[in-house]
C-alpha cells in the first residue's frame, strides 16, 4: 500500500464505537446537507453568490458560520470532557485515557484557531469597510483565500475524527513528547499541517487588513477619526502579521524534526525543547490579545450606541489599545514561569505582565464613564457588554495573580489556570463575539434578531460560565492539575459535578441562540430593518442600507468628525430632511468573483492530507495545482465587473426613501411629543 | 479611483498626525485623509506589510540558530563553513538585487527588451547563488555533517535553507513575470507584480546580509 | 491634478507617492536612477568586503570583530533600505518607516529575547549526570 503512504484501513476507527458512530453520524449528515442542496438545485446560487465571492461582507457572514459550525464541534468536546471528569473519581469514566487527551486537545485547538478566531475575524470582514465607508478590501480576492485556507484547516481537524486520529498533547504540541520518538501516530501532523494551513489565511487576512485599514477610508477619515472597532482591529491586525509568522517558523522546525529527523527540540543530538516553549508562546501571548483586541473594539461601539453617547476618553481608547499591541510582545515568559529562567528573568517578564494589565484597566474604566450620565438601553448586545465587563475584570484580576512568580508556582498547570483562561475568553472573546452577531445582525441580513430569546441566551450563557468555572479556581487552589482524565480525591468530586451542571446551563444558552435564529428568520417580514439603521447608531456602517449593497455606499462618505454618521443624522433633524443631497451616480467598478480561493484550499487540503499520510506523489500534485491556480488567476484580464449607474441609484433611492419617512415620523413624534408635553 | 475633494485641504497638519483638517500638498500621501489610496500604493504597502512579517519567520530561525550554536553533539561547529564560498554567494545575491533595480528602470520605461534582459541576468545570477549553495550543502553532506547530525547543523541548515527555499521561489515568480510581460505588456497589473517582485527579491538579500554576518561570520568567531 | 499615479512609477519604490524628494511632475531621470543604484552597489559591495575582510585578526582588535560585524551588517542593511528599495523619511514615506520600524521592534524583541531567555534557561538547567545521580541514588 505504498501509493497511499501510511493511511490503511487501521487508519478508520472500526473498533472504537464513539468515534466511528460519531464520524459516521457527522459524515451522513453532511452528505445529506449537500443532497439536499443539490436536489433544490441551490449549487449553482451558493458557487456563484457564495463560494467565489470576494465581498467582504459575504466572506465575513461565511467565516461566522465556521466558526458557529466549529463551536458546536468544540462545545461537544467540552460537555465529554466535564462529563468524564464529573464521573471519574475512582472511576475510569466513560473515555479511555487516550481518546480523553485528544478530546482536550482538539477542544483547545478547535476553540481557538476555528471558532474564536473566525468569529473575529469574520466580524472585522464584515464590519470594518463599512465603518471606513469603502467599498471593499485592499485585496478582495486574497479575502476569499483567506477564508478557504481557514476552512481547510478546520476540515482537516474534523477529517482526524474519522481517519487516523487527532494530536494527544494538548492544544500546543509540546515536545519531546510530540516528538516522533514519543507520538508515532498521525496526531501531530494533523494538528501541524491543519495549522500551517490556516495559519497562513489569518496571516494574509492581517496583512489585508493592515493595509485597508491604514491606506483606505473615506475622505476625511483621519487616524483619529476612526471608530474605535478599526482602531483595535488594526492593532488586532499588525499582532496577526508579527506573530504568526512565529506559529508558522516554530511549527515547521516540529514538523522536520519529525519528518527528516532534524533536532530542534529531540532530547538529543543537542535538541532544546525548551526553545520550542520558548518561540510558541512568543506567538502565543500575541495570539490571546489577536483574539480579545477586536472584542474590546465590538465593546467600544456597543457601550456608545446604547448608551447614546460618544465613546468616553477616545484618545486614551487609543493608547491603550496600542500600548496592548506593544507590550503583548514582551510578556510570553509568563507561560512559563516554572521551567526555571531564574529570578530576573521571571521578575522581569512577571512585571511586564503586570503592566499589560494598565491599558486594559483604562479601557475599562473609558466603558464605565461612557455608560455614565447616558441613557443606557438594555438591549441583547449591551447585556452581553456588560456581562463582559463584570465577568473579565474578575478574570483579568485572577491573570494579575498568576503574573507573580512565586504565585505562579503553585498555581501553574492547576484548574484555577484553567478557570482564569476560560473566564477571560469566554467573557472577553466569545461574549464579544456575540455582541457583535446580535449588534451587527441586522446590517447583515437585514432584520433584527429576537430580543427575548437572545436574553435568555444571555443569562444562561452568563450563569453558565460562573458555574462551570467558578468551582475551577477552587479545586485549583485545592490542587488539582489540568488534563487529569481520572482523580481520587473526594474534596474535588463536588465541584467537579458543578462545573458539569454548568455546561449544561451553557448548553441551553446555545440551544436559546439557535431557537432564536430559528424564530427571528420565521418572522424576518416583521423585523425588517428598512432605514438601515436599527440601533440609532453612530458610526457609518448605519449610513447603507440592510444588507448593504455589493458596493456599500453609493459615492463614498465624506467625513468631517468622528462619528460621521451621527453628524449627519443630527443635521438631518435640525434641517428637517435628509442631510446629504442625493449624489450623481455613476457606474462603480467592484473586484469580480473569483474561484481562486475555493480552488487554492482544495488543493492546499489535498497537501497537508497527503502530508499527514506521507502520500508524496499526491503532495507533489497538490503543490503543481497551487501553483497552477496561482498563475491562472495572475492571468486573467477581467478582474472587475461594472454596476450600472441606474442599478446604483435604484438601490440608493429605495434607502434614501426610507431614511426620510422614517425621518419623517421621528420629527412627527417629537412635534407630538412637544405638544403634549406644552 | 474617486477624486479627492479639494475642500478638505485646508489646515495644517505637517507631521499627518491626523490633528485638524488634511494638509494641502499631498493630495495621495496614502495616509487616507484624501480618500482610499490609489491601487499601486495599496499593492506595494501590502506588500511590504508582508515582507516584514517574512522577516519576523527569518528571526525565529536566526534565533534558533544563536541559541543552538554551541549543541554539536560532539560534531563539528561553525569552522566547517567555506567563507570563500559565501563571498561568491554573497557576490550572485547583490548582483542579481543590483539587476532587479536596472530592470525595474526598464519596467518604468516600458522598454520590453530591456526589461527581459535585466530580468533574465537577474535570474541568471539567483540561479549561480542557488548552485553554489547545493554545492554547499551537498559537500556538508557528503563528509558526514548533514543536518540530522546535530541541533547545530539542524539549525544552520534550516535557516540557510529557508532561505534558499525563498529564492527559488523568486526565481519562478521571476520567470513567470518573464513570460507576463511579453504576454500582456506593460499593464497595470503587471506592473504593481513587478514592484512586489522586486521588493521581494531586495528583501531577499537583506536577509542574506544577516545570513552572512550572523551565521558565517560571526559564526566563525564562535568558539 | 498632479497626482496621476502613472506618472510615479519609477524604480521598486514600497508604493508611497514620491512627492517630498522628487520633481512634482514627470519622472526623474534615467541617469539621476541609475546613479543612485550605482552608488548603492559600490557602497554594498565596499561593505560586504570590509564584513570579510574583519574576520582577519590582524585588521582589528580580536574582541572587537563580532561588534564591527554588526555594524557593518547594519550599515549594509540601511544601504539597501535607502539605494534599493528608497525608504526614505519624508512624510510620504511615513507609513512604510513606521511599518518598518514596528518590524525591527519585533524582530529584536524575538531575537534578543530567545537568546536571552534561553541563556538564563540552559544556565539553571540540572546537568545530565547531576540528574542521572539522582535518579540512581
Amino acid at each position: 500500500m505504498t501509493l497511499l503512504g501510511k493511511l490503511t484501513w487501521q487508519a478508520f476507527p472500526l473498533d472504537e464505537p464513539l468515534p466511528l458512530f460519531s464520524g459516521v453520524a457527522v459524515f451522513l449528515i453532511l452528505i445529506g446537507i449537500i443532497l439536499w442542496i443539490w436536489r433544490n438545485g441551490h449549487i449553482p446560487y451558493l458557487w456563484r453568490e457564495w463560494i467565489t465571492s470576494v465581498d467582504h461582507k459575504r466572506i465575513g457572514i461565511m467565516y461566522f458560520m465556521l466558526g458557529s459550525v466549529m463551536l458546536l464541534r468544540g462545545f461537544i468536546d467540552a460537555i465529554m470532557l466535564r462529563t468524564q471528569q464529573a464521573m471519574a473519581f475512582d472511576a475510569p469514566g466513560f473515555l479511555p485515557p487516550s481518546h480523553f487527551d485528544q478530546v482536550f486537545s482538539a477542544h483547545g485547538t478547535i476553540m481557538i484557531f476555528f471558532v474564536a478566531m473566525p468569529f473575529m475575524i469574520g466580524l472585522m470582514n464584515l464590519i470594518v469597510p463599512l465603518q471606513l465607508g469603502v467599498r471593499d478590501v485592499a485585496f478582495p480576492t486574497l479575502n476569499s483565500v483567506s477564508f478557504w485556507l481557514t476552512a481547510a484547516g478546520a476540515l482537516l481537524v474534523n477529517l482526524s475524527l474519522v481517519v487516523g486520529q487527532f494530536d494527544r498533547t494538548g492544544w500546543l504540541p509540546y515536545p519531546p513528547l510530540s516528538e516522533l520518538r514519543y507520538s508515532p501516530g498521525v496526531g501531530v501532523d494533523y494538528y501541524c499541517w491543519a495549522i500551517q494551513i490556516s495559519g497562513v489565511g489569518t496571516l494574509m487576512t492581517g496583512i489585508n487588513f493592515v493595509t485597508t485599514i491604514l491606506k483606505l477610508r473615506a475622505p476625511g477619515m483621519h487616524y483619529t477619526r476612526m471608530p474605535m472597532f478599526c482602531w483595535t482591529a488594526l492593532a488586532s491586525n499588525l499582532l496577526i502579521v508579527a506573530a504568526f509568522p512565529v506559529l508558522t517558523a516554530t511549527l515547521a522546525m516540529l514538523l522536520l524534526d519529525r519528518y527528516v529527523g532534524f533536532h530542534f527540540f529531540t532530547d538529543t543530538a543537542g535538541g532544546n525543547s525548551m526553545l520550542f516553549m520558548n518561540l510558541i508562546w512568543a506567538w502565543g501571548h500575541p495570539e490571546v490579545y489577536i483574539l480579545v483586541l477586536p472584542a474590546f473594539g465590538i465593546f467600544s461601539e456597543v457601550v456608545s450606541t446604547f448608551s447614546c453617547k460618544p465613546l468616553f476618553g477616545y484618545r486614551s481608547m487609543i493608547y491603550a489599545t496600542m500600548a496592548i499591541c506593544i507590550i503583548a510582545f514582551m510578556v510570553w515568559l509568563h507561560h512559563f514561569f516554572t521551567m526555571g529562567a531564574g529570578a530576573t528573568v521571571n521578575s522581569i517578564f512577571g512585571i511586564a505582565s503586570m503592566i499589560i494589565a494598565i491599558p486594559t484597566g483604562v479601557k475599562i474604566f473609558n466603558w464605565l464613564f461612557t455608560m455614565y450620565g447616558g441613557t443606557v438601553r438594555l438591549c441583547t448586545p449591551m447585556l452581553w457588554a456588560i456581562g463582559f465587563m463584570v465577568s473579565f475584570t474578575i478574570g483579568g484580576m485572577t491573570g494579575v495573580l498568576l503574573a507573580v512568580p512565586p504565585a505562579d508556582f503553585q498555581l501553574h498547570n492547576s484548574l484555577f489556570l484553567v478557570a482564569h483562561f476560560h473566564n477571560v475568553i469566554i467573557a472577553g472573546v466569545v461574549f464579544g463575539a456575540f455582541a457583535g452577531y446580535t449588534y451587527w445582525f441586522p446590517k447583515a441580513f437585514g432584520f433584527v434578531l429576537d430580543e427575548r430569546l437572545g436574553k435568555w441566551a444571555f443569562w444562561l450563557w452568563l450563569i453558565g460560565l460562573w458555574v462551570a468555572w467558578g468551582p475551577g479556581y477552587i479545586v485549583g487552589l485545592e490542587g488539582m492539575t489540568r488534563r487529569l482524565q481520572s482523580y481520587d480525591v473526594a474534596e474535588w468530586h463536588p465541584w467537579l459535578l458543578v462545573m458539569a451542571g454548568g455546561v449544561g446551563i451553557i448548553l441551553l444558552g446555545i440551544l436559546a441562540q439557535i431557537a432564536q435564529i430559528i424564530v427571528s428568520v420565521r418572522t424576518r417580514d416583521q423585523r425588517r430593518d428598512l432605514t438601515g439603521d436599527p440601533w440609532d447608531g453612530r458610526n457609518l456602517e448605519w449610513a447603507t442600507s440592510s444588507p448593504p449593497p455589493s458596493f456599500n455606499f453609493a459615492a463614498l462618505p465624506n467625513v468631517t468628525d468622528l462619528e460621521p454618521y451621527w453628524d449627519i443624522k443630527t443635521r438631518a433633524r435640525e434641517i428637517g430632511e435628509l442631510a446629504r443631497p442625493e449624489p450623481q451616480y455613476e457606474p462603480i467598478p467592484m473586484p469580480r468573483n473569483s474561484p481562486t480561493g475555493f480552488v487554492t484550499a482544495f488543493f492546499a487540503t489535498i497537501t497537508g492530507f497527503s502530508l499527514i499520510w506521507h502520500i508524496w506523489w499526491l503532495v507533489i500534485l497538490g503543490l503543481v495545482g497551487a501553483y497552477a491556480t496561482f498563475v491562472g488567476f495572475a492571468w486573467r484580464d477581467h478582474d472587475e465587473v461594472l454596476i450600472p449607474a441606474e442599478e446604483v441609484a435604484r438601490l440608493d433611492r429605495a434607502n434614501r426613501a426610507a431614511r426620510a419617512t422614517r425621518l419623517q415620523e421621528q420629527m412627527a413624534e417629537r412635534e407630538s411629543q412637544r405638544e403634549s408635553g406644552r | 479611483m474617486s477624486a479627492p475633494t479639494s475642500a478638505l485641504r485646508t489646515g495644517r497638519d505637517p507631521y499627518h498626525l491626523g490633528h485638524g483638517p488634511s494638509t494641502g500638498a499631498p493630495e495621495y500621501t496614502g495616509h487616507g485623509a484624501g480618500g482610499p489610496a490609489p491601487k499601486r500604493i495599496v499593492v506595494g504597502y501590502g506588500f511590504w506589510i508582508f515582507i516584514l512579517s517574512d522577516v519576523v519567520l527569518f528571526s525565529c530561525f536566526f534565533a534558533a540558530y544563536t541559541v543552538l550554536i554551541h549543541a554539536r553533539n560532539g560534531g563539528p561547529g561553525p569552522e566547517i563553513f567555506d567563507l570563500r564560498n559565501t563571498a561568491e554567494e554573497t557576490a550572485c545575491l547583490l548582483l542579481s538585487s543590483f539587476c532587479c533595480g536596472l530592470a525595474s528602470l526598464a519596467v518604468g520605461r516600458r522598454s520590453l527588451l530591456w526589461t527581459e534582459v535585466a530580468l533574465a541576468v537577474t535570474g541568471l545570477f539567483g540561479l549561480m547563488f542557488i548552485m553554489l549553495e547545493v554545492h554547499e550543502f551537498t559537500g556538508l553532506v557528503a563528509r558526514g555533517d548533514g543536518p540530522t547530525h546535530s541541533a547545530f547543523l539542524t539549525a544552520f541548515f534550516t535557516l540557510v535553507g529557508c532561505h534558499g527555499v525563498h529564492v527559488t521561489a523568486g526565481l519562478l515568480w521571476l520567470g513567470t513575470m518573464m513570460a507576463q510581460f511579453p504576454a500582456k505588456g506593460f499593464k497595470e497589473s503587471i506592473r504593481h507584480r513587478y514592484l512586489c517582485f522586486s521588493l521581494f527579491w531586495h528583501a531577499l538579500d537583506i536577509i542574506w546580509i544577516g545570513i552572512f554576518t550572523v551565521v558565517y561570520l560571526i559564526g566563525r568567531t564562535t568558539p | 491634478m498632479s497626482t496621476n499615479p502613472e506618472e510615479f512609477e519609477f524604480g521598486s519604490h514600497i508604493g508611497e507617492e514620491r512627492v517630498a524628494g522628487a520633481p512634482p511632475h514627470g519622472p526623474p531621470s534615467l541617469r539621476a536612477e541609475l546613479r543612485g543604484y550605482i552608488i548603492g552597489l559600490v557602497l554594498a559591495a565596499v561593505l560586504t568586503a570590509a564584513s570579510f575582510w574583519s574576520l582577519d585578526e590582524h585588521v582589528i582588535y580580536a574582541p572587537g570583530i563580532v561588534m564591527a560585524l554588526i555594524v557593518l551588517g547594519l550599515a549594509q542593511v540601511g544601504v539597501h533600505l535607502v539605494f534599493f528599495l528608497h525608504l526614505t523619511t519624508a512624510p510620504d514615506n511615513t507609513n512604510n518607516a513606521l511599518a518598518l520600524a514596528f518590524g525591527v521592534l519585533i524582530v529584536s524583541l524575538i531575537f534578543f529575547g530567545s537568546i536571552w531567555v534561553m541563556y538564563h534557561m540552559n544556565a539553571n538547567m540540572i546537568p545530565t549526570k547531576t540528574l542521572m545521580q539522582m535518579r540512581g541514588g
